[in-house]
């Protein structure tokens, strides 16, 4: 599990609910990715996944209220915690079978579900995968 | 655009011929007849900040669309239809992509341009270049490398070569693809997500099969079917929201 590391740095975003906003949850996870050195391969993997997970809380045409994003970095993986706050919050946040089987070949791991305070959730983690030359 | 009366009478005998038959070679002519069209009305709207390149690219989803649904024998005129369908989609274009897609038209470049620097780097370096690398080889900061990435994601429309949902283009992808990996995506991983991914364009099938079930990489992909990696990116990104929207709607 990536949470037994340390905590590098930690950064949260909380950005309304609505498709157009996604882009700063995307560029906030691409610009962590990439001080952690992550490749454009692997940038270009979170970046979809972030999208995967973010619609899957919101639907296509967004939601009233927030999604908030908790960006944890750890020494080789960044782990991104998603939460909604929503105005009108029935329908469990939920997956459909393609896109669980996207994710398992984007991240290293992700979750969807409710949080301790009952609110719709997903949790993803992304590792970067050593590389040959060292770098 | 100005038909003679002959040049009018021949494409309205093409939209009864196509109707009945649905033939792709009947569609092509049609389509390529009314280009003309889509460039004129993808101008009307150049001068909002939007490449003409992809104005053009989004009214030919139009016209394509357009062409689709013609019902000849309803007494509309195809070009007034058409121009209907066109002038919806470009303005859908701008409504969706907010200001996503307003990105400086130097980010649009600077995209366009990084798309080769990571072909090259990814040769030279025999693996996926970092965000540095590129920005490095660039000669642009970090942040102007990941807002290009980001730019470039409103950039992922439907070119006219791509086949209209659920058709198949035999002839292009096997030009493009060996028969295996067209032959690929018949297997039983297609169950799992038809009938979704039955609605997506061949080509786009094979990269979501190749990047999700056989596990390939982006680079690999694109180094596999000779198209650039951005466009790959590009092609997954678009095929993930249509795979959503639809398993929405369902």
């Amino acid at each position: 599990m990536v949470t037994q590391d340390e905590v590098r740095d930690e950064i949260r975003l909380a950005v309304p609910a609505t498709p157009e906003f996604l882009r700063l949850a995307r560029v906030t996870a691409s610009g962590l990715a990439s001080r952690l050195q992550f490749s454009y391969d692997e940038v270009e993997d979170l970046r979809l996944a972030i999208d995967e997970l973010c619609f899957a809380l919101i639907g296509s045409r967004g939601r009233s209220g927030t999604v908030d994003i908790n960006y944890a970095v750890h020494s080789d993986a960044l782990e991104v915690v998603g939460v909604g706050n929503f105005d009108d919050d029935q329908t469990d946040p939920m997956l459909a079978s393609f896109s669980e089987q996207i994710l398992t070949a984007l991240v290293d791991d992700y979750a969807v579900y409710r949080d301790e305070r009952g609110r719709p959730a997903f949790r993803l983690v992304k590792r970067r995968q050593p590389t040959t030359d060292g770098s | 655009m100005t038909l003679d009366a002959s040049q009018r009478d021949e494409l309205r005998r093409k939209f009864v011929e196509f109707a009945e038959t649905r033939s792709p070679r009947t569609r092509d002519e049609l389509i390529e007849a009314h280009l003309g069209l889509a460039e004129y009305l993808a101008r009307r709207f150049s001068n909002r900040g939007e490449p003409l390149d992809d104005l053009t690219q989004v009214a030919s989803v139009g016209l394509l669309k357009a062409v689709d649904r013609f019902d000849p024998t309803r007494g509309v005129e195809f070009s007034t239809y058409a121009t209907h369908t066109i002038v919806g989609e470009l303005k859908r274009h701008f409504r969706d992509k907010g200001w996503a897609v307003r990105a400086p038209r130097r980010m649009q470049e600077l995209y366009l341009r990084l798309g080769r620097t990571v072909s090259t780097l990814s040769q030279e370096l025999g693996r996926s270049p970092t965000i540095p690398e590129l920005a490095a080889d660039a000669q642009v900061s970090e942040e102007e490398v990941l807002e290009a990435l980001e730019a470039g994601q409103a950039y992922r429309f439907a070119s006219l070569d791509a086949p209209s949902p659920g058709e198949d283009d035999g002839d292009t992808i096997s030009s493009q693809l060996g028969a295996e990996d067209a032959g690929m995506i018949d297997a039983e991983h297609r169950v799992v997500l038809s009938p979704l991914l039955a609605q997506l364009p061949k080509r786009e099938q094979v990269i979501l099969h190749l990047r999700f079930f056989e596990g390939l990489t982006q680079s690999g992909i694109a180094e596999r079917l000779g198209i650039s990696q951005m466009h790959v990116s590009r092609l997954l990104a678009r095929s993930l929201a249509q795979l959503r929207s639809a398993a929405e709607g369902s």
